[in-house]
C-alpha cells in the first residue's frame, strides 16, 4: 500500500487527473463517525439493484488492483442492456439465459473487461485502472470527447501546475497555461478577477470576455468570486468555431468550461489543505516621488525660475513665499504611498474535502475559506464556500447527479483607487510635507490646499474611515437525470439555477476631506442591494455507436435560459453625527429601484464521426433566439464544421518508432456575441420632469432611437492545427493558425445631432484577429529525477477592417489623459496623441517651428501632423503614438521532482507593446500643484540646464500635459510569476495516508523597463487598452502550506 | 445487495421529481411565443406613448424639462464672452482652459465640448417638440387641449431656433421628426431669413392658441404674453420696428407690471410674480431633482460656504462680474447691490472677488437652490418698446415713459432731452444693468452693433480687463492669443463633430 501511494504521488506530477486519484484513493483508511455519517451520508442516495431471480445464476466478487472490494461496478450481459452492480462487499450475482454467456464488467476509470462465464460459476475479477483513458478525455461543450478525436481547438488547463499558488480567484489558474489565452492581472485588488481574452479582442462595441460555463451551466461573461478554486477538477478553454458554435450567440469570444470535482470510486477520503502567506510590494515596484524637502525645493525653484524667465531678473529670497522659502528647514516628509500600505498583509486559505465513492451514489463535500487582506490598509476579501456534489445510478438505465454550491464573500475595498483623484493616484501627488497625524494623534485631514498646492483628503484616513463593504451570497446548483435506452441512446435532462445576492454599503463620514474641500463636510451614505436569478434547462439526446471501423456520436439538444436582476438603492446625507451610519439617520434620502433581464432559447446538434481512427469529421449547428435581438432579427444560425486526419494511422505512413500520434485538423464556423445590452434595440421614454405652479409635474422625453433590426455580432473563424505526440506520451506539440473575422459589430453610429440624437446602435464594422499558437509539453523521468514542462507562445494580430461609412474611426479618451483610436486598417485602440519631437530650447527654435500658441522655451515640441503650420490645441495634429497589443505573449511552466521533493516555476510575459502612463499627466505635472516624480530633477530649467531632455519646464502648463508620445513606454516584460516547492513525508512516519508541505512565492520577480508598478495594467479596458492611471498595486506573496490526506 | 433505505429512496425520488419538474416548467415556459419578448420594465416603450391627454402633457412637460439643462449653461454663451463677466482665474487647475475659459478669452475652436453639447441639447429638445407635435395628432385630445399644447411647443421651438440663429447664423431647420436616422444627412443649413420665417410662424401660432393666464397649478407654462414678447424681440432683432411696436404694445394690456423692489424679481419666495413673462422653473428644498444651482457655479472659487452657505465644496468661480460692469452702475442704482456681491475676499490673495448675487438665496439643502431663471420679464418688454419706438422715430414721450419707468424702479433719475443716438446708447446701457447676468448681453450687443463695431467694442473691453484683471492672475501671464476678438467670432463655430459626421455641412468663416 505504501508503495502504491508513493507511486501515486509521483505520477501526480505528470498527470493532471491522477492527482485526483491520489486525493481519493480507493483504500478505506478513515471511517466516518456515526454523526458525520448522518450528516454527509444522508445526502448520499444509495440504492440497491434490480435482482433477477432466474434459474441460471452467475455470482462473483469484484476487486481492484490492490485486492479491495469494489462497490457499484456494472456487470452487464453482453448484448443486453440488463445488468446489476456490485454491493459494498464487491459481490454480485446475475442471471444468464442458457448455460454460458459473456459478462461485460465496467467501472468509470477502469479498463472494461469481457468475461466468458458458465452458469452457476462463482468468479473473481480484478479490475485495472485505465490511466490513459482518463487522460484522454477532454471536456467539450455539452459533453466530452476522446482527446485523439478532437478536431477543434481545445485547451485543457494543467491544474497540477498551480496547486500551490495562492489563489483567491479561479481566473488566476489560467495564467500562462494555454496558448491563445491572454490572462492579465490588471489590478491587485483582493479577490480580483483576472482579465481574460481568447484570441484577441473580437469586438469594438460589445464585450470581449469569454463565456464561463460551470458544470454545463453558462453563468455569464464574468466568473465572479464565488467559485472555490479547490473545487475545480478541470478547466477547458474552447477557442475555435467548431468548439464554441454549440454555444451560438455566446461563443465568439471563446468559452471557458469549468467542471467541479466528483467523488472518485472507492472508499471515503478526507483531504485537508491549509496555507498562510504574507503579501508585500517590493520596493523596486514602487513609484518614487520627491520627499518633503525635495518638494519644497522644487516649489521654490518653480517660483524663482518663473521670475527669472518672465521678468528676466534674479529674484530675492524675500520674494519667495514663506511656505517654501527655506526647503532645508522642512521637518516633515511623508511618503504617502508607503503610508497607505498594509505591509505583510496576510493571505489565508483552508480547504476540507470529504469524498465517498462507495456504492451506487458517490458524494463529495467540500468547504473552503479564503481570506486575502489587501495591500492597501483596511481592504480585504473573504470567501466561504460549501459544496455538495452527488452523483450516481438509480439503476442501470437511470443515473443522476446534483451539485450545490453555496458561498458568501465579503469585500472591503477602497472604493476607487485608479487615477489622480483616488487613493493610489492621489497618494503619489499630494504634499509630502504634511504629516499623517497631528501632534495630538488625530488625523491631519486635509493635505496641501495652500500656496497653489492642490488640497487632498488624507488617504490613510480615507482608507480607515470610509467604510465600503460589499457582500455577495451565491447559490449555484445543477441537477441532471440521464436515461439510457435502446443500448445506444441517452437522454439527459438538466436544470441549473444561480441565485446571487449582492449588498453594498458605503459611508463617508464628515471627518474626511474632499478635493480642495477641507472637512467637516456633510457625511453621505450609499446602499445597494442587487439580486439575480438565472435559470437554465437543457434537454440532450445522444446517440453513440461503433460498428466496424465507424464510430459515430450524435447529439441533439434544446436549451433555454433566463436571467432577471432586481436592484434597490438608497442614498442619504445630512447625518446628525458619524455614529449612526444608516439611512434612517439621514435627513435627506433618495431611493431607486430597477429591474432588467434577458432570455434565450436554442436548438442545437452535433455529429462526430470517426473512420478507422484516421478520418475525423464533426459538424455542429445551433439556432438561437434572444430577447436582446431586435424584433426583425430574433433568431440566429450558427453552423460549424471540422475535419481531422490522423496521418500516423495511415498504412502508407512508414513506421516511425518515436512518433506516437500525428494529426492534422481544420475547422470553420460562425459564432456570435450577444453582449449588446439588454434592450438596445428598443427606444424608451425617460423621465424629464419639470416644475409648474411650484410643484413637480411629470415629464417624458425620448432619449434613444429604436433599431428593430439589431442583432448579434458574428464571427467567422478558420482554424488549422497540427498535433504531434512522440516518445510514448512524453512529448506533445501543437501548432495552430486561426483567422477570425468578426462582423456586424454593435456600434453606435454617429448621426447628425439635428436628428435629436447623437448616435444609434447598429450592426456594422468588421475586425480581424489572426495568429499562431504553439504549445509543447514534455515530461521525463531519469532515475529518481522527474522533469516536466509546458510552454506556449501566442502571436495575435488584430486589425479593424471596417467601421462605418463616413467616419471610419472611433476615438476615446481625453486631451490630458491619453486617447485610443480605432481606425480601418490598423489595430484596435492604438495609443493616440501628439508626437513629441523634443523640447524647445529657445525662442528662436519656437519661431522657426510650426506655430504652437503659447509655447515658451522648455515645453514640448510637437509634430505638425496635418502640415498646416499650426499645432492646434485639439486632436487635429495627433497621430498614433503606440501599439498596446503585444507582438507575442508566452507562458512557461517547468516542474520536477527528486525523491520526496517537488518544485515548479511559472514564467509568463508579453513582448513588444506600449503603455500610456496617464498618471504622469499628474505625477509630472510641472506647475507645482502636485508632488512630482524623482525624475523631475532632470527637468528642463534653462537652455544651459536642459536636464535629460524628457521633462518640460515648470514655467507654464501648456504643451506639456496634453496626450503625447512622451508618456508612452514599452510594456515588454517577463514575470517569474510563481515558484513553488513541496515535500511529501513518507507514509511510514504518519498516522494518516499522506502529508505534503509546500511553499510558494507568487508574483516573484518582474523583469521590465516599464516605470509603472504593473505592466499588465489596463485601466479602461475594452477598446481602450494600454492606459495606466496607477491602479491597485500587485503584491509579491510568500505562502506556506500543508496538505493532509486521511 | 446494498441495504435499501426507504428514506433515501424517497429523498432521491424527491430530487428526481424536482429536477424533472423544474426542467419541464422552464422548458415549457421557454417554448411560449413571448418568451423572448423582453422590454425594460422600468420604462415605457416609445411606441406605446402619446396616446392620451395625460401622456401628451407629460411629453410637453418633458420639453420644458429640457430647458432647464439648456439654461444651466447658457451663461457660457451669453454672458462670459461679453463685457459683463470674467473668470476667477485658477492657477492650479488648467483643466477648463479649453472648455470654459476659451469663451472669455476668445480662443474658441470648433472642438469646444460646450458648444457641442449646447448644439445637441437644442436639437434634442427640438426633436421632442417635433415628435410630440406629430404624435399628438393621433392622441385622444380635445381640440382646445391640443391647441394649448401645440402653442406651448411652438413657443419653445421658436425660442430655441432664435437662440440657435443668434449663436450660429444659418442653421439647420428641422420641423418634423425624421423618418429614419439616415435622413439626417439630407438636412443642411438654411439661411437665417428662413429660420426667422419659421420662428415668426411658430410664434404667431402660439400667440393665437396660448392663454393669457393659466390656473395656479399650471403657472410657468408659456403664455400669450410670452409669445408676444419673444415675437417682439425677434422683430426688434430683425429691425422691423413697426412690427415690434405693434406686437409689444399688445403685451401692455395683459396685466403685467414692474414689481416695486428690483431684488424681488429674483426672490424665490416671490417667483412668477407680476413682472414675470416667462421663467424657466426650478424648485429646491426637495429631492425631486428639479433644483437649480447657479450660485454654486458663479460664487468665487475659494469661497467654500461663504457665499452659498454650504461649505461642502468650493464653487466654480465662473461668470464673475467684471470691474467694467461694477463701475457701470450709476450712483444710487439699487440694482447694483441686488445684482453683485462685493463682500468676499480671497483667502489666498486677500482681494475682493465679486460675484453674481441675483441667484444667491438661502436654501435648505446643499447644492439645491430654489432660484428660477428669468427669460422674459415685463421690464424687458418696456425697454424693447422704448428701443423700437426710438429706432422708429426717435425718443418719443412714450419711449421716455417706458425707459424711465424702469429707471424709476431702480431709484435713479428720469432721463430727458436726448437725441435718437444718445437715447439708443442709454437704452443699451439700461438693458445692461437691468438684465445683468440674465443672458441677454451677448444678443443685445449683437443686435445693436455691426460686426465691426462689436469687434472694436470687445477688444476695447479686453484691453481694459487685461490691464487690470477683475481677479488677480497671481503672476500667470495671459497667453498671446488671449482676448483678441475677431469679426468671425461674432458667430460660434458649428461643432466639428457635426462636420465630421456630415461632410456636406459648412462651417462658419474663420473657424
Amino acid at each position: 500500500m505504501a508503495s502504491s501511494k508513493l507511486n501515486c504521488f509521483r505520477m501526480k506530477r505528470y498527470h493532471l487527473f491522477r492527482k485526483l486519484l491520489c486525493f481519493y484513493p480507493p483504500r478505506l483508511l478513515w471511517r466516518p463517525s456515526k454523526l458525520l455519517a448522518n450528516v454527509f451520508f444522508s445526502l448520499l442516495l444509495c440504492c440497491g439493484n434490480m435482482v433477477h431471480a432466474q434459474s441460471s445464476i452467475v455470482s462473483g466478487l469484484v476487486k481492484d488492483e490492490n485486492g479491495a472490494a469494489m462497490q457499484g461496478v456494472n456487470i452487464v450481459r453482453k448484448g443486453s442492456s440488463k445488468g446489476v452492480s456490485s454491493d459494498a462487499a464487491g459481490k454480485f450475482s446475475i442471471a444468464i439465459p442458457g448455460s454460458s454467456s459473456t459478462l461485460v464488467i465496467s467501472y468509470v476509470g477502469y479498463v472494461t473487461q469481457d468475461l466468458p462465464v458458465n452458469a452457476g460459476s462463482n468468479i473473481e475479477i480484478s479490475l485495472k485502472r485505465d490511466v490513459n483513458a482518463l487522460n484522454d478525455v477532454v471536456v467539450i461543450g455539452y459533453g466530452s470527447q476522446r482527446k485523439k478525436d478532437v478536431t477543434g481547438s481545445v485547451a485543457s488547463i494543467d491544474l497540477s501546475a498551480t496547486k500551490d499558488v495562492p489563489v483567491a480567484n479561479p481566473t488566476r489558474l489560467l495564467v500562462g497555461q494555454a496558448p491563445g489565452v491572454s490572462v492579465r492581472q490588471a489590478t491587485g485588488r483582493p479577490g480580483g478577477e483576472f482579465e481574460i481574452n481568447v484570441r484577441g479582442l473580437g469586438s469594438l462595441g460589445a464585450g470581449s470576455q469569454p463565456l464561463y460555463v460551470i458544470d454545463g451551466f453558462p453563468v455569464g461573461n464574468q466568473l465572479g468570486q464565488n467559485i472555490n478554486p479547490n473545487d475545480i477538477e478541470n478547466i477547458t478553454i474552447l477557442k475555435d468555431a467548431v468548439s464554441t458554435a454549440i454555444y451560438g450567440a455566446r461563443g465568439s469570444n471563446g468559452v471557458v468550461l469549468i467542471t467541479t470535482k466528483n467523488a472518485r470510486s472507492g472508499q471515503p477520503s478526507l483531504n485537508v489543505t491549509a496555507s498562510y502567506g504574507i503579501q508585500n510590494i517590493p520596493s523596486s515596484r514602487k513609484v518614487k516621488m520627491l520627499n518633503g524637502q525635495e518638494f519644497a525645493q522644487f516649489k521654490k525653484d518653480i517660483f524663482m525660475d518663473k521670475i527669472r524667465y518672465f521678468e528676466q531678473r534674479e529674484p530675492s529670497i524675500d520674494e519667495v513665499p514663506l511656505d517654501f522659502r527655506y526647503p532645508e528647514q522642512t521637518k516633515i516628509s511623508t511618503n504617502w504611498y508607503d503610508a497607505i500600505l498594509h505591509n505583510n498583509a496576510p493571505f489565508q486559505n483552508y480547504n476540507v474535502t470529504l469524498s465517498q465513492g462507495n456504492g451506487n451514489f458517490h458524494s463529495l463535500l467540500s468547504a473552503g475559506y479564503v481570506r486575502q487582506e489587501g495591500i492597501l490598509t483596511n481592504t480585504k476579501f473573504d470567501n466561504l464556500s460549501v459544496r455538495a456534489n452527488i452523483d450516481g445510478k438509480v439503476n442501470n438505465f437511470i443515473s443522476m447527479g446534483l451539485k450545490v454550491n453555496g458561498s458568501y464573500a465579503t469585500n472591503n475595498f477602497a472604493n476607487a483607487t485608479e487615477g489622480r483623484d483616488n487613493i493610489v493616484g492621489s497618494a503619489l501627488i499630494m504634499d509630502p510635507r504634511d504629516p499623517i497625524y497631528n501632534e495630538d494623534g488625530s488625523y491631519k485631514s486635509y493635505i496641501g490646499g495652500h500656496d497653489g498646492i492642490f488640497g487632498f483628503p488624507n488617504p490613510v484616513q480615507s482608507l480607515k474611515e470610509i467604510k465600503t463593504r460589499q457582500e455577495t451570497g451565491q447559490l449555484l446548483s445543477n441537477g441532471f437525470v440521464e436515461i439510457s435506452f435502446l443500448r445506444n441512446f441517452k437522454f439527459k435532462t438538466s436544470a441549473s439555477a444561480l441565485l446571487n445576492y449582492v449588498s453594498y454599503k458605503q459611508f463617508v463620514p464628515s471627518t474626511v476631506a474632499g478635493e480642495n474641500a477641507p472637512p467637516p463636510r456633510d457625511a453621505s451614505e450609499t446602499d445597494q442591494a442587487l439580486n439575480t436569478r438565472n435559470y437554465s434547462t437543457d434537454q440532450l439526446l445522444t446517440y453513440n455507436n461503433n460498428f466496424g471501423l465507424h464510430r459515430i456520436n450524435v447529439l441533439v439538444g434544446y436549451t433555454a435560459q433566463e436571467e432577471t436582476t432586481k436592484s434597490l438603492n438608497g442614498n442619504g446625507s445630512q447625518f446628525p453625527s458619524d455614529l449612526t451610519p444608516f439611512l434612517n439617520s439621514a435627513a435627506l434620502k433618495s431611493a431607486g429601484s430597477s429591474e432588467y433581464g434577458w432570455s434565450m432559447n436554442a436548438v442545437f446538434g452535433r455529429i462526430n464521426y470517426a473512420f478507422g481512427d484516421r478520418y475525423l469529421l464533426s459538424g455542429t449547428f445551433r439556432r438561437e433566439g434572444s430577447s436582446r435581438f431586435g424584433e426583425k432579427n430574433k433568431y440566429g444560425n450558427f453552423p460549424a464544421f471540422s475535419a481531422g486526419w490522423r496521418v500516423l494511422n495511415e498504412k502508407f505512413m512508414p513506421h516511425i518508432s518515436w512518433l506516437t500520434d500525428l494529426k492534422l485538423r481544420g475547422s470553420w464556423g460562425i459564432t456570435g456575441n450577444n453582449n449588446i445590452g439588454n434592450y438596445s434595440s428598443l427606444a424608451f421614454m425617460s423621465d424629464n420632469n419639470y416644475i409648474l405652479g411650484n410643484n413637480l409635474v411629470r415629464g417624458q422625453i425620448v432619449t434613444s432611437l429604436a433599431n428593430p433590426s439589431l442583432g448579434w455580432e458574428k464571427s467567422k473563424q478558420l482554424d488549422l492545427g497540427l498535433d504531434i505526440a512522440a516518445f510514448g506520451d512524453k512529448l506533445s506539440f501543437t501548432a495552430e493558425y486561426y483567422n477570425k473575422i468578426t462582423s456586424d459589430m454593435l456600434l453606435p453610429i454617429q448621426v447628425p445631432s439635428i436628428s435629436g440624437f447623437t448616435t444609434y446602435l447598429s450592426n456594422v464594422g468588421k475586425v480581424q484577429n489572426k495568429g499562431f499558437e504553439f504549445s509543447v509539453r514534455y515530461k521525463t523521468k531519469v532515475n529518481k529525477v522527474g522533469l516536466w514542462t509546458n510552454a506556449n507562445i501566442s502571436i495575435n494580430r488584430n486589425k479593424v477592417l471596417e467601421i462605418r461609412g463616413n467616419n471610419d474611426q472611433i476615438l476615446n479618451g481625453d486631451f490630458y489623459g491619453g486617447y485610443n483610436i480605432s481606425r480601418v486598417g490598423r489595430p484596435i485602440g492604438m495609443l493616440y496623441g501628439f508626437k513629441m519631437l523634443g523640447i524647445f530650447q529657445n525662442q528662436a527654435e519656437i519661431d522657426k517651428s510650426p506655430k504652437q500658441d503659447g509655447a515658451i522655451p522648455g515645453v514640448y515640441k510637437y509634430l505638425d501632423a496635418d502640415g498646416d503650420g499650426i499645432i492646434s490645441y485639439d486632436t487635429k495634429d495627433m497621430v498614433e503614438i503606440g501599439n498596446p497589443w503585444p507582438k507575442f505573449i508566452y507562458g512557461l511552466t517547468i516542474g520536477g521532482d527528486y525523491k520526496n521533493f517537488d518544485w515548479s516555476i511559472l514564467v509568463n510575459g508579453a513582448y513588444g507593446y506600449d503603455i500610456y502612463r496617464v498618471i504622469e499627466a499628474s505625477t509630472m505635472n510641472m506647475d507645482g500643484v502636485f508632488n512630482v516624480l524623482e525624475a523631475s530633477k532632470q527637468r528642463w530649467r534653462s537652455e544651459q540646464n536642459p536636464g535629460s531632455g524628457k521633462y518640460a519646464t515648470t514655467n507654464t502648463w501648456k504643451w506639456e500635459r496634453e496626450s503625447n508620445s512622451r508618456y508612452v513606454y514599452s510594456g515588454s516584460h517577463m514575470w517569474i510569476k510563481n515558484i513553488s516547492v513541496g515535500y511529501t513525508l513518507s507514509k511510514t512516519k504518519l498516522p494518516f495516508k499522506s502529508l505534503r508541505m509546500f511553499a510558494s512565492a507568487d508574483n516573484f520577480l518582474l523583469f521590465t523597463h516599464y516605470p509603472g508598478s504593473n505592466p499588465d495594467v489596463n485601466n479602461r479596458g475594452g477598446i481602450n487598452p494600454g492606459l495606466d492611471d496607477e491602479s491597485y498595486p500587485l503584491t509579491r506573496t510568500f505562502t506556506f502550506g500543508a496538505n493532509f490526506n486521511f | 445487495m446494498a441495504p435499501i433505505s426507504t428514506f433515501k429512496i424517497l429523498q432521491m425520488k424527491i430530487i428526481l421529481i424536482n429536477i424533472i419538474a423544474i426542467t419541464a416548467i422552464v422548458s415549457l415556459a421557454s417554448c411560449k411565443k413571448d418568451y423572448l419578448d423582453k422590454t425594460d420594465p422600468t420604462k415605457v416603450n416609445t411606441d406605446l406613448f402619446y396616446q392620451n391627454q395625460k401622456q401628451v402633457e407629460q411629453a410637453v412637460n418633458g420639453v420644458y424639462g429640457t430647458l432647464q439643462g439648456i439654461a444651466n449653461n447658457q451663461w457660457l454663451f451669453n454672458e462670459l464672452p461679453s463685457d459683463n463677466t470674467t473668470i476667477d482665474f485658477n492657477p492650479s487647475d488648467r483643466g477648463q482652459a479649453d472648455r470654459i475659459e476659451a469663451f472669455e478669452f476668445y480662443t474658441l475652436n470648433s472642438g469646444s465640448v460646450n458648444i457641442n453639447s449646447m448644439y445637441i441639447s437644442h436639437y434634442n429638445a427640438i426633436y421632442n417638440i417635433n415628435n410630440t407635435l406629430v404624435k399628438m395628432q393621433k392622441a385622444e385630445l380635445s381640440d382646445s387641449v391640443k391647441a394649448v399644447n401645440e402653442g406651448q411647443l411652438k413657443f419653445i421651438r421658436a425660442y430655441l431656433y432664435f437662440e440657435l440663429t443668434q449663436y450660429f447664423g444659418d442653421v439647420i431647420l428641422i420641423t418634423k421628426p425624421l423618418g429614419q436616422p439616415s435622413d439626417a444627412w439630407t438636412y443642411l443649413r438654411e439661411s437665417q431669413d428662413k429660420v426667422y420665417t419659421q420662428i415668426e410662424t411658430d410664434l404667431k401660432d402660439a400667440v393665437t392658441s396660448l392663454p393669457v393666464k393659466y390656473s395656479v397649478t399650471d403657472v410657468g407654462r408659456a403664455t400669450k404674453g410670452a409669445a408676444l414678447a419673444l415675437l417682439g424681440k425677434v422683430y426688434l432683432t430683425k429691425k422691423q420696428y413697426a412690427d415690434a411696436v405693434t406686437t409689444l404694445n399688445q403685451v401692455l394690456t395683459l396685466g403685467y407690471s414692474l414689481v416695486p423692489n428690483y431684488a424681488d424679481v429674483f426672490d424665490p419666495q416671490k417667483k412668477n410674480g407680476p413682472e414675470s413673462v416667462f421663467d424657466i422653473q426650478y424648485q429646491g428644498g426637495n429631492d425631486l431633482g428639479e433644483w437649480s444651482s447657479f450660485i454654486y457655479t458663479f460664487a468665487p472659487r475659494l469661497s467654500a460656504g461663504a457665499v452659498t452657505g454650504w461649505p461642502q465644496s468650493n464653487p466654480g468661480g465662473w461668470n464673475i462680474p467684471t470691474n467694467d460692469i461694477i463701475n457701470a452702475y450709476e450712483t444710487g442704482d439699487k440694482r447694483k447691490d441686488a445684482s453683485i456681491g462685493l463682500d468676499f475676499k480671497s483667502p489666498v490673495t486677500g482681494d475682493v472677488v465679486p460675484y453674481i448675487k441675483k441667484y444667491d438665496h438661502s436654501h435648505s439643502i446643499y447644492g439645491r437652490t430654489d432660484d428660477n431663471w428669468p427669460v422674459l420679464r415685463y421690464a424687458d418688454v418696456l425697454l424693447m418698446l422704448a428701443e423700437a419706438l426710438n429706432e422708429q422715430s426717435g425718443p418719443s414721450s412714450a419711449a421716455y415713459g417706458y425707459l424711465n419707468a424702469v429707471r424709476n424702479r431702480a431709484g435713479i433719475d428720469a432721463l430727458s432731452g436726448l437725441n435718437q443716438q444718445e437715447f439708443s446708447q442709454k437704452i443699451l446701457h439700461e438693458r445692461r444693468v437691468e438684465f445683468a447676468f440674465e443672458n441677454w448681453r451677448w444678443f443685445d450687443l449683437k443686435r445693436t452693433m455691426t460686426t465691426t463695431e462689436l469687434t472694436g467694442f470687445l477688444n476695447a473691453y479686453a484691453v481694459k480687463e487685461k490691464a487690470n484683471p477683475t481677479v488677480t492672475r497671481q503672476g500667470i501671464p495671459y497667453s498671446s492669443t488671449d482676448y483678441i476678438f475677431s469679426d468671425y467670432e461674432a458667430l460660434y463655430p458649428i461643432p466639428s463633430n457635426e462636420l465630421l459626421i456630415n461632410n456636406k455641412l459648412t462651417q462658419n468663416n474663420g473657424y
